[in-house]
């Protein structure tokens, strides 16, 4: 792998890597770009508190009673103002769709289980679970074949 | 409760097209079999209407398993419960099911007996994928750790 720095003034600035597939280093360059632009959290509240969620110390960012919940590692629920679909655009690569009203923390997940239903669950590591959509379920098989 | 109705109406009309056709087969099979020759123009109607009605019944009665509320074991005997009094239902208004106590409970033990073999096939459908599902978590985490 090659590495390249390409210093113009006048040129906008921005940091592409070419890569076979996603990586641990991609994931990396992913967050330290977020981190230095300020864009690596998303503001949560609860109890009349504000904190600031890292995304990846976020479990899943659902919507439960119209609301848009962020669930973080320790299972603490916190209120997010934008919309899920506004989210969507903002989070790292690692945030996967996994029903129409969550998007999850993929290096979170710690199974899918089947359950009985003939249905299939995403467990996170903080003990959440949430369904998965029968056609994110074929999204994230086929994200997983190339592997 | 107001979006799983109109979702449960939804899947219903969705099905309950499906309902005459499967009653042209099973009328089909029965004038080849030698059980039924003419059809009077009561007995057309009140096959249309409650396998329509069964149809609309069997598509909306899915609708359960998205009540994340309901435990799994109650959302199965519900979906059951309404579904074998439809079957029943439909049987007995056609004349498929001769009145007495064995005939009843032929058609309950071949009822319960194909019910559970259509959910036993489904999960193990479902927990084959879900395992490969896992197999891919796995992969991509090893991965990302070699890197």
């Amino acid at each position: 792998m090659k590495y390249k720095l390409i210093i113009d003034k006048n040129a906008q600035e921005e940091i592409t890597a070419v890569v076979h597939s996603p990586s641990a280093l991609t994931e990396q360059i992913e967050n330290l770009v977020r981190s230095f632009s300020g864009t690596d959290s998303v503001v949560g509240y609860r109890d009349g508190e504000m904190r600031k969620l890292k995304f990846s110390e976020t479990e899943c960012i659902t919507v439960i009673d119209r609301r848009v919940i962020a669930v973080d590692t320790n299972g603490n629920h916190y209120q997010i103002k934008e919309r899920l679909r506004d989210l969507e655009q903002l989070l790292p690569s690692y945030f996967i769709r996994i029903n129409k009203s969550t998007l999850a923390n993929e290096n979170r997940i710690l199974r899918f289980d089947a359950v009985f239903s003939g249905g299939v669950d995403a467990v996170f590591m903080c003990g959440w679970r949430d369904y998965v959509s029968r056609r994110c379920f074929s999204q994230i098989k086929r994200r997983y074949e190339g592997i | 409760m107001k979006r799983f109705a109109s979702e449960f109406f939804r899947r219903g009309i969705s099905a309950c097209g499906i309902g005459p056709v499967i009653l042209a087969v099973i009328y089909l099979v029965l004038y080849r079999s030698g059980a039924m020759d003419t059809l009077d123009v009561r007995q057309v109607c009140i096959g249309i209407f409650s396998l329509s009605a069964l149809a609309f019944t069997v598509g909306g009665m899915n609708v359960i398993y998205q009540i994340e509320r309901l435990p799994l074991m109650g959302a199965i005997l519900i979906h059951g419960s309404v579904l074998y009094v439809s079957y029943l239902a439909a049987y007995l208004l056609n004349g498929w099911l001769e009145q007495g106590k064995f005939p009843f409970l032929v058609f309950t033990a071949v009822f319960i007996a194909g019910y559970l073999d259509i959910w036993a096939v489904i999960y193990c459908v479902i927990k084959r994928n879900t395992a490969r599902l896992n197999k891919g978590l796995v992969k991509k985490r090893e991965g990302s750790d070699k890197n």
